[in-house]
């Protein structure tokens, strides 16, 4: 504590209830055509996510939820309840 | 016989030389590559998903868009926009994949009913993981 008292920190707002969303002129690629991210990166969690859902977005496959799992044991207790907000790690794909 | 023969050849030569030209001629242009044309932002989309009112500064109630052109065709591109706030928060973040095949745009847009914080934002696109162009933008009440 300096001679000005405690030090305020500025909170940071909460985005949790951001809406988000997208479409295109170009058609939709099939899933199975999706490419797949090298390296890894950071995901916002939105409403009505899942973690197979993020794992089919980044990796093309639903089935590779229990790696984003793993790597965000930190912040997910339970794999079937994620949160609007959480921001998760994505580890990079693995190459074929 | 012996003109007859050098006169083969020289057909046979020729075709020959005609092929292996035809071999090595340049395939066709294509466009194998997608890239990133622009990035513009608004309030409000037309049907063609490109903004109409072109703009850096929004209010808090406004839905914030983002429109990205893209050039070239691809069997499937991963487009990506990733919101942030004062440079380190990040808002939000979402990804379409796409087929284009030729000229598209692509929308992205957030909204956040409580209204957005005063301050300064960005979004950044990214194509198939890869930084393809930001724009900053800033919220005022």
């Amino acid at each position: 504590m300096g001679i000005f008292g405690p030090k305020k920190e500025k909170t940071k707002p909460d985005f949790s209830n951001v809406k988000s969303g997208g479409s295109s002129t170009a058609p939709e690629a099939p899933p199975d055509l999706a490419p797949t991210p090298t390296s890894g990166g950071t995901y916002v969690v939105a409403k009505g996510d899942s973690l197979s859902k993020i794992a089919q977005r980044h990796y093309g496959k639903a089935s590779e939820w229990r790696r984003i799992y793993e790597a965000n044991k930190d912040v997910i207790k339970d794999p079937d309840l994620i949160y609007p907000g959480q921001q998760l790690k994505i580890p990079a794909a693995e190459k074929a | 016989m012996h003109n007859f023969r050098s006169v083969s050849l020289l057909l046979v030569t020729c075709a020959l030389a005609g092929c292996s030209r035809n071999q090595s001629a340049p395939p066709p242009a294509t466009q194998s590559a997608v890239k990133v044309a622009s990035i513009d932002l608004g309030r409000a989309i037309a049907a063609d998903k490109t903004v109409a009112d072109q703009t850096d500064s929004f209010r808090p109630a406004d839905t914030i868009y983002a429109s990205v052109k893209t050039e070239g065709s691809a069997a499937s591109a991963r487009l990506s926009a990733r919101w942030t706030y004062e440079g380190d928060q990040v808002v939000s973040e979402s990804t379409q994949s796409i087929a284009p095949s030729g000229p598209a745009v692509t929308e992205f847009h957030v909204s956040k009913p409580d209204g957005w914080p005063e301050g300064s934002y960005k979004v950044e696109v990214s194509l198939n993981g890869a930084p393809a162009g930001h724009k900053e933008f800033k919220v005022k009440p």
